[in-house]
C-alpha cells in the first residue's frame, strides 16, 4: 500500500494544540484507504501524542466522499484509539471544510480531489466530524 | 490556528461528549433497579412515614414551612443571597447586551451550564437556591418597597387551577431553545428567551404577587422541586438535618406537577437520544422531514411519552380508597424527582464540571477584550472524568440507580397511604413497572450515547 506517504508540515499553529494535531498530507493521494492496511506508524507524526496503550499499527482510516450536496458516510460511529492518528481520506468535487468538534474545535480545509488528512484525539470521548455547509454529521469518532 | 470556538454553529455548548457506558454496567444497573424495587415493595414499612400530600398534611405543607424558614433565617444570610443573585443577574445581562455573538462569550455557559445545570446541583445540596437568590423576586421586592406595597400580594390571587402549568410551559420553551432550535448558541436567541423570561416574571409578580414565582417561575419550580432532596432545612432559624425523602414528600401536589416532571425527564432523555448515532443517521437520512421538524416531534414525543407513561401507571393502580383516583398522578409525581435528579447527574456531570470551569475562565473576559477581571482567565478544565471513563461510567450508573431506589421508596410511602389495604402491594405494581421502564430507558440511552 502507500506506505511511503509524504507528510506535509504540521499546519501552522496546530501543533500548539495538545488535544488535537491536524496534519495535511499535502499532495498525497491515497488509492486504497482500507482501514486494515494502515501500517503507517513509522511515518505518522504521532510523537506529539501522549499515547500509551494502543497498538502503533492501529491507524484507522475513514473514507469521506463529497458529491454535490451529499456526503458519505452520514452519522456513522467509528471507534478509534486515543492518541493514535486517524486518517481521513477525503474525496471531494469541490473544496470545503470539515469541523472537528473536539475541545477546542478544529477545522480541516479540504481541496478538490482525493487527499488524506491526519487527526488525533488525545482524550477519550465522542468527537463529531461535521460539514457545516451541509449541516450534517459525517462521522462520530468514539475514541477510547 | 483557527480556533473554531469563534464559529457559532448548530452544535450547542460543549464539544467532545462522554463515551457511552459499557453494556455490562448498564445491565447491572437495570437489574439492581428491578431487584431493589420489588424488595422495597415487599419488605418496606406498611404504614406511611412521611407527609401524605392530602388533607391536613397538605395544608401544613411545604410552602408554609418554607415561609417560616425564610422569615426566621438570619437576615444577613437572606440579604447576602439576594445581593449574590443580583450581581450574577447584572453581570449576565451585561454579557448578553455588550458581549460578542461567539461561544467565547460567557453568556452561553452561564445560561446553559451554570443556570440550567448548576442550579440543579446546588439545589440538591443546599435546598431551594433560586428562591433565595432569584433576582426576579429581589426586583419585585424592591418595587414593592418603593410603592409601599406588599410583595406577596398582587392585584389578583394566583388561580389555584393554574398550579405549575406556567412553569411546565416555561421549562419546555427553554429545553426547546437548547435542544431543538437551530440557533441555540446564537446570542440573539438566548437573549430573547431571557428577556421574555424577565418580562414574564416581573409582570407576573406585579399581578399575582410572589406566589407567582413559587408556581410559575420555571427556574424556581425546578430548583425548589430538587431542593426538597437537600439533606437539611432551616427550621426556626436553625439548620437541621432531614431525610431527603421526607423533604420530597412535602412537594405540593398541584396541577401541572406531572407536566413539570415529564418535561424535565423527557427533555434530558431526548438530549441523550439526540446525540446517538441512531438519531443522527435517521435525521440525516430522512427525505420527507427536516432535522428541525424531526427534533420538534421527538422532543415533544419524549416529554408527552414520559408523562403519559406515568399517568397510565397511576391509572392502573388498584382500587382507590378515600382519595379520588384522578388525583393519583399529582400525588405521586414527586416520586419521579429523584429519577430526574439521578439522570441529570449522569447526563450533565462532565458538562457541569468541565464547561462550568471553562465558563468561569471566559467570565473573566466578558466582552472579548482580553481582560482578566476575575483572575480566572487561565483556568482550564482538566477533563479528569474523560480520562477515567470507568470511574465516570460507574458514577453515572450509581446516580441513576440511587435515584431509582429513592423514587421507589418515595412512591411506596405515598402509595400505601392512598391505596386500600388489600391493594397495598399489588396496587403499586404498575407504577413500579413504569419506574423500572424509566430507569432502564435512561441506562439504555447512556449506553447508546
Amino acid at each position: 500500500m502507500s506506505n511511503a506517504r509524504c507528510l506535509g508540515p504540521v499546519r501552522s499553529g496546530a501543533a500548539a494544540i495538545v488535544v488535537l494535531a491536524v496534519v495535511a498530507l499535502a499532495g498525497c493521494t491515497t488509492e486504497d484507504p482500507e482501514p486494515t492496511n494502515g501500517s503507517g506508524a513509522s511515518d505518522s507524526p504521532s510523537d506529539t501524542a501522549g499515547s500509551t496503550s494502543a497498538s502503533p499499527d492501529a491507524t484507522t482510516a475513514v473514507e469521506i466522499t463529497f458529491e454535490g450536496d451529499q456526503v458519505t458516510p452520514s452519522g456513522e460511529r467509528v471507534e478509534v484509539a486515543v492518541g493514535e492518528p486517524v486518517e481521513l481520506v477525503v474525496t471531494a468535487d469541490a473544496p470545503g471544510e470539515l469541523h472537528v468538534h473536539s475541545d477546542p474545535e478544529q477545522e480541516i480545509a479540504y481541496e478538490e480531489g482525493t487527499r488524506s488528512y491526519l487527526l488525533q484525539i488525545d482524550r477519550p470521548g465522542v468527537v463529531e466530524v461535521e460539514s457545516h455547509d451541509l449541516g450534517e454529521v459525517i462521522v462520530q469518532l468514539e475514541a477510547r | 490556528m483557527t480556533p473554531l470556538d469563534v464559529v457559532v454553529d448548530a452544535h450547542g455548548i460543549g464539544g467532545q461528549s462522554d463515551l457511552p457506558i459499557p453494556l455490562s454496567l448498564a445491565i447491572a444497573g437495570a437489574v439492581a433497579a428491578l431487584v431493589v424495587s420489588f424488595t422495597v415493595l415487599v419488605v418496606a414499612w406498611q404504614a406511611p412515614r412521611w407527609s401524605s400530600g392530602v388533607g391536613e398534611d397538605a395544608d401544613a405543607g411545604p410552602e408554609d414551612a418554607a415561609e417560616a424558614g425564610r422569615s426566621s433565617r438570619p437576615s444577613y444570610v437572606v440579604a447576602a443571597a439576594r445581593v449574590l443573585g443580583m450581581v450574577l443577574f447584572l453581570y449576565t445581562a451585561a454579557t448578553a447586551v455588550f458581549g460578542e455573538d461567539q461561544l467565547t462569550n460567557p453568556f452561553f455557559g452561564i445560561v446553559y451550564v451554570w443556570w440550567w445545570v448548576g442550579l440543579v446541583f446546588a439545589s440538591a445540596l443546599l435546598g431551594p437556591v433560586w428562591r433565595a437568590i432569584s433576582p426576579m423576586r429581589t426586583i419585585n421586592l424592591g418595587l414593592a418597597r418603593i410603592s409601599r406595597g406588599d410583595p406577596d400580594r398582587g392585584v389578583v390571587e394566583y388561580p389555584e387551577w393554574l398550579g405549575y402549568w406556567p412553569a411546565a410551559v416555561g421549562l419546555y420553551t427553554f429545553v426547546w431553545m437548547e435542544l431543538v432550535s437551530e440557533s441555540a448558541v446564537e446570542l440573539g436567541t438566548v437573549r430573547l428567551w431571557c428577556a421574555l423570561y424577565v418580562a414574564a416574571m416581573l409582570i407576573g409578580g406585579a399581578v399575582f404577587g410572589s406566589r407567582f414565582y413559587e408556581r410559575a417561575d420555571p427556574f424556581e419550580v425546578y430548583s425548589s422541586l430538587v431542593g426538597r432532596l437537600a439533606p437539611w432545612q432551616v427550621v426556626d432559624g436553625r439548620v437541621r438535618a432531614r431525610n431527603p425523602l421526607a423533604g420530597l414528600a412535602t412537594t405540593p401536589p398541584l396541577p401541572g406537577l406531572v407536566a413539570v416532571v415529564a418535561v424535565l425527564f423527557g427533555s434530558t432523555a431526548f438530549d441523550s437520544f439526540g446525540e446517538s448515532a441512531y438519531w443522527v443517521r435517521t435525521v440525516q437520512g430522512a427525505e420527507e422531514l427536516t432535522k428541525f421538524q424531526l427534533d420538534n416531534l421527538a422532543l415533544l414525543g419524549f416529554c408527552v411519552g414520559a408523562g403519559a407513561l406515568f399517568a397510565v401507571g397511576c391509572a392502573l393502580m388498584g382500587g382507590a380508597g378515600s382519595v379520588p383516583r384522578s388525583s393519583f398522578p399529582r400525588l405521586l409525581a414527586h416520586s419521579i424527582v429523584p429519577i430526574v435528579a439521578g439522570y441529570i447527574v449522569a447526563h450533565y456531570l462532565t458538562l457541569f464540571v468541565d464547561t462550568g470551569i471553562q465558563t468561569l475562565a471566559r467570565a473573566s473576559d466578558p466582552f472579548g477584550k482580553g481582560w482578566d477581571i476575575l483572575g480566572t482567565a487561565s483556568l482550564a478544565p482538566t477533563y479528569w472524568f474523560s480520562y477515567h471513563p470507568s470511574v465516570l461510567a460507574t458514577i453515572k450508573v450509581a446516580a441513576v440507580v440511587i435515584g431509582h431506589v429513592a423514587a421507589a421508596v418515595a412512591a411506596h410511602d405515598r402509595a400505601i397511604g392512598l391505596l386500600p389495604r388489600r391493594h397495598q402491594i399489588t396496587g403499586q405494581l404498575p407504577l413500579l413497572v413504569v419506574m423500572v421502564g424509566y430507569t432502564a430507558g435512561g441506562l439504555y440511552l447512556l449506553f447508546n450515547a
